[in-house]
């Protein structure tokens, strides 16, 4: 693992949808050791914090030497990097973790759910350098919360509006149901995806049903991490067959088939 | 200058440190995986507690971050002493930095068991019992009570050469009691302190964060309670004790020092900083070069007692 530890720049803070920033740095080898799927731990510096916080590159440019990182305001800390700006310094620790598995020729499905969007601008552009098919399904709560399609070119993108303020009326899980419902050779492709725990078990039922092999998805967990590297053992996944993974090293990327979801449920959602 | 000084440093029983800088159990896993850190600034590597058997640890949520604290509640996740002896001690025997194994157990019969597996083992340095964690099912009992204390300390020093630190837990009425209680029984020395019990609740599910309900509390925070703890300590026992409790810069490990501390042990900050054990290293041996000290044993506010460990 290439371990960058070193100020990155920031370069540039946008808006990208409503209540999320997005923040590009300046850090050419983050930017060239980078997958799509990876994270990196950011230092925040809001007072009475003291852990790192975990955030996924949502795109990579190596021959800029910049990363992208797409996020919402949920507490100090995120609260601290929303107000960073051009010429502020950032301390990134990473590239860490195992990004997405993009091998493979079958048509891919990504499926991201509120800032679950985050991580797949980067993953849609390596997946059509790889001539593969995407289909980007995005769901908000409404359409102003949707991160643009011109930033998946190449991509189908549909969009799921809780509201039906844009695109399908619903939820994300169904809208990806009925789009493939009925599709010849719905077995055959590979589903990434990244959301609230809530919409992954909604997946997780629909694949089921669907008679889809859970081994056709891959997950970008979020989960409470500490240290990052698997030293503090704070992030543990229930595994499927008992014990558990590590979201930090065993993920943030994981086969679905590889997860205990009725143990997941216990610890993330209720 | 900073480089000649001496920080040096001697836990007894022929543990000699070249650095008071430790890390501490639970901080830096079995020392394989340390980004960042430099070994050549560290003094000693103290494990992840270790057991009999090969355990699991406890379901998620694990961890919280608290106001300048974490929680944790991990539940001695850890591979179990066989594999501890087979796989990680052959590579420990070819570094320069001694490591410390924390023991860990539910009963004294746990202890002993591991403490004898890993007696004359190359590459084990040390032992560091751990009879104060929080988070497992009778984790605290042997650390608040002076009697039981001493009991699990003899009961491993009659089983192991090694030099043999013990390490209290702060969640008792008087923490020197049991300090005196395992220093009779035959500890080398004492790590200061553990996790203090706390928690935190979701107010929007409503129910506590940690899937076990209480953790340890670690970090900035806890730090003058920890100060305080080896203050306490240091006056009252003859054997070596070392501080640990939210230090995360070079002044906070002389504040250790000066309070009686022979060696200082980091814990959160390694999740943060790795980079922290070489600052910190070289901040106390700027400290010792400014102040004409030549080495750590000139460092104690109270001298009285400190000649027995430098």
């Amino acid at each position: 693992m290439s371990l960058a530890l070193a100020p990155a720049v920031v370069v540039q803070r946008s808006t990208p949808m409503r209540d999320a920033i997005e923040l590009v740095v300046h850090h050419p080898p983050s930017a060239a050791a980078v997958k799509p799927g990876q994270f990196f731990q950011l230092a925040v510096a809001a007072p009475q914090t003291i852990l790192r916080r975990p955030y996924s590159a949502a795109w990579a440019d190596p021959q800029g030497g910049r990363i992208g990182f797409i996020f919402n305001v949920v507490g100090a800390g995120s609260g601290w990097l929303a107000v960073r700006h051009e010429g502020h310094e950032l301390d990134l620790l990473g590239p860490l973790g195992r990004g997405f598995s993009l091998e493979g020729e079958r048509p891919v499905i990504c499926m991201a759910g509120g800032l679950g969007v985050a991580v797949f601008p980067g993953v849609v552009q390596a997946l059509v350098a790889r001539k593969r098919r995407v289909t980007m399904l995005l769901g908000a709560r409404t359409s102003s919360q949707l991160l643009p399609a011109d930033r998946f070119t190449g991509a189908d993108v549909l969009t799921a509006t809780d509201d039906g303020s844009a695109g399908y009326h619903g939820s994300v899980v169904n809208l990806f149901t009925s789009t493939l419902r009925g599709r010849v050779g719905v077995e055959a492709v590979d589903i990434l995806t990244c959301g609230p725990t809530p919409m992954l078990q909604a997946l997780i039922e629909n694949v089921r049903q669907l008679g889809l092999p859970l081994e056709s998805i891959q997950v970008a967990l979020e989960t409470p991490m500490g240290c990052g590297v698997g030293t503090c053992l704070g992030c543990a996944i229930p595994r499927a067959g008992g014990g558990y993974l590590l979201s930090c090293i065993d993920g943030p990327c994981v086969r679905a088939d590889r997860i205990d979801w009725g143990r997941m449920t216990d610890a993330f959602h209720g | 200058m900073a480089d000649q000084v001496d920080l040096s440093v001697s836990l007894g029983r022929g543990l000699r440190l070249r650095s008071p800088v430790m890390v501490a159990s639970g901080t830096f896993g079995y020392g394989f995986d340390a980004h960042g850190a430099d070994r050549t600034a560290l003094g000693a590597i103290v494990t992840k507690g270790t057991t009999p058997g090969a355990r699991e640890g406890n379901a998620p949520t694990r961890i919280a971050e608290t106001p300048s604290a974490m929680l944790n509640a991990i539940g001695l996740q850890n591979p179990g002493v066989d594999h501890v002896v087979r796989v990680y001690a052959p590579k420990w025997a070819t570094w320069d930095v001694p490591v410390i194994v924390n023991v860990a157990g539910d009963a004294v019969d746990d202890y002993v068991a591991v403490a004898r597996r890993l007696d004359g083992v190359a590459g084990i340095a040390g032992l560091e019992l751990n009879i104060s964690c929080p988070n497992v099912a009778n984790g605290l009992q042997f650390g608040v009570d002076p009697r039981m204390a001493a009991q699990l300390t003899a009961g491993v020093r009659a089983v192991t050469r090694l030099p043999l630190l013990v390490k209290l837990t702060p969640n008792v009425t008087d923490i020197v009691a049991v300090g005196r209680a395992v220093e009779d029984a035959g500890a080398d020395g004492v790590s200061a302190i553990n996790t203090y019990l706390g928690m935190a609740i979701d107010i929007r599910r409503r129910r506590p964060v940690l899937s076990r309900g209480s953790g340890g509390l670690s970090g900035p925070a806890i730090k003058p309670l920890a100060l305080h703890a080896v203050w306490e300590l240091a006056a009252a026992l003859r054997i070596p004790v070392v501080g640990v409790g939210g230090i995360t810069t070079a002044a906070d490990a002389l504040e250790f020092l000066l309070a009686g501390a022979a060696a200082v042990q980091l814990g959160t900050v390694n999740y943060v900083r790795p980079q922290a054990v070489r600052e910190i290293h070289d901040g106390i041996a700027a400290y010792i070069a400014a102040h004409d000290l030549r080495h750590l044993g000139a460092l104690p506010i109270r001298q009285a007692r400190v000649e027995a460990h430098v």
